[in-house]
């Protein structure tokens, strides 16, 4: 069973759909595509809804969920981290 | 064609439920109006706290609002009670205009406990009048039905939202109308949206509508960062505005949107199915308000982490996609398709959920938040009073 969902294939997240506990390994389901999936690693805690990067991510990269730009890094991101308001950012709102 | 059991009122419209509202007309009028509803059994009242001096666009919106909640399809007869009777005529005036009885009461020359006897006696006319009216079988494409997100978070993008975008490409199919509206929390999608309109003209209306909404951000020189994506959104997992926006959109199915009213704009229905863009606060019971306003019967909200708002005249129905939400806060959720996060159902079968679950309620089962008296009723005002 998936613990992790993934909006589109150009996604650089996953969100997680249970809480997740640093270590575990986190099978991610694709929406656009139900019978592909990746397995990552978590290196934080991941509370239900939030997300998960599937890749590293560097400080100052735009990052897509949706297909789509939803903000951009703020910090460097290693793959497995948690993607929170600690290290992405609005490129709308907060300049 | 699919029919329900609704009300067919002297107009032809169709509503989903039977009320007697005693409407204040300004925040002076509260008191006489709730008089009125302790008195007499099975009539609605809607206290608010405007109606005074206010003046251009905002007073425009401001009748347009109450005329159109007492012209609400799910209203059988309305009495009005304001402190003068000139404003109170007007918004009279509005409703007359669908047929159904409305009487207006002034309170001054006769003060209060004299306003809430003559105002009573028409009352249980009123009440005994629609305690007549019988649901009747009718064609769904009557329906005019909106939607709209709150306390959203990641499972509403992932689930709820999802499932409502089902429902709306069927009851637009069916001929029905449905709208949405959010202004603000299009931000970051508002090119998909733009992208959606039917036409050239309807997407410059909906960009200008979008523009003035930026414009008023930009001259009072404020951040929405912080308020938008809300506290709630952000405990939920959503990050920024562009975040929350592309999940938000989920809800609009994939019709063409065929229609874009600004405040003070009538709904217009087009042949075979309306999709309507109204521009609305984002806040939950000002918009359910404006929608009620505008004709909606019927309001389908998705919540995430469990936003619990309701109407005095139209049932809103609860979905969730957050099990946690469906599980703590299950006294106020109509509809759980969690399910959808485990990938244990299909889209399709939770969108058919959620339509099924709707139905019944156009058929006369109660919400979460009608049972448990959710009653907002929440006027959009624009400026400050003269």
């Amino acid at each position: 069973m998936p613990r992790g969902l993934i909006h589109s294939e150009k996604d650089d997240v996953c969100v997680a759909t249970t809480d997740i506990k640093k270590g575990e390994e986190v099978l991610c389901a694709y929406l656009e595509n139900n019978s592909a999936h990746v397995i990552v690693k978590s290196m934080d805690d991941i509370p239900l809804g939030h997300k998960i990067a599937l890749r590293d991510i560097k400080q100052g990269e735009k990052l897509l969920k949706y297909g789509r730009p939803i903000g951009m890094a703020t910090a460097n991101i290693s793959k497995g981290q948690h993607v929170h308001v600690h290290n992405l950012k609005s490129m709308r709102w907060g300049k | 064609m699919m029919t329900i059991k609704g009300y067919l009122r002297e107009n032809g419209a169709v509503g989903v439920r039977n009320h007697v509202l005693v409407l204040p007309l300004d925040d002076l009028s509260n008191a006489a109006a709730i008089g009125v509803s302790k008195l007499v059994n099975g009539v609605v009242s809607v206290p608010h706290p405007y109606g005074r001096l206010q003046f251009g666009r905002d007073l425009d919106l401001f009748f347009h609002i109450l005329s159109g909640t007492g012209a609400n399809p799910n209203v059988a007869g309305v009495i009005i009670i304001g402190i003068e009777d000139n404003w109170a005529n007007k918004v009279a005036d509005g409703i007359a205009k669908t047929g159904k009885p409305v009487e207006v009461f002034p309170i001054e020359g006769y003060g209060d406990l004299k306003t809430i006897e003559r105002a009573s006696r028409k009352a249980k006319e009123i009440v005994q009048y629609a305690s007549e009216k019988q649901r009747t079988e009718v064609d769904i494409s009557s329906i005019v039905m909106s939607v709209k997100c709150g306390e959203s978070d990641t499972t509403s993008g992932l689930a709820s939202n999802p499932s409502v975008g089902v429902v709306v490409d069927k009851m637009v199919d069916l001929g029905a109308v449905a709208m949405f509206g959010e202004t603000s929390e299009l931000t970051g999608a508002e090119d998909i949206v733009a992208d959606k309109m039917a036409n050239q003209e309807l997407r410059e209306k909906f960009l200008k509508i979008y523009k003035e909404y930026v414009d008023v951000i930009e001259r009072e020189g404020v951040d929405l960062l912080g308020s938008q994506p809300t506290q709630g959104n952000i405990k939920g997992g959503l990050t920024t505005i562009e975040e929350k926006a592309l999940g938000n959109i989920q809800k609009l199915g994939h019709r063409k949107v065929n229609c874009v009213l600004d405040y003070l704009d009538p709904l217009i229905r087009e042949k075979g199915g309306t999709l309507c863009f109204v521009n609305t606060s984002s806040a939950a019971a000002e918009a359910v308000t404006l929608f009620a306003a505008k004709g909606s019967v019927l309001h389908l909200f998705t919540t995430g982490q469990g936003n619990i708002v309701g109407h005095p005249l139209i049932p809103v129905v609860k979905i969730t996609g957050n099990p946690k939400t469906a599980k703590f806060m299950s006294e106020h959720i109509d509809v759980d398709v969690s399910d959808l996060l485990d990938l244990k159902i299909s889209l399709e079968e939770a969108g058919e959920r959620v339509f099924n679950y709707m139905v019944k309620v156009m058929n006369g089962r109660l919400t979460a938040a009608e049972v448990l008296h959710h009653e907002e009723f929440s006027p959009i005002k624009l400026y400050i009073s003269a």
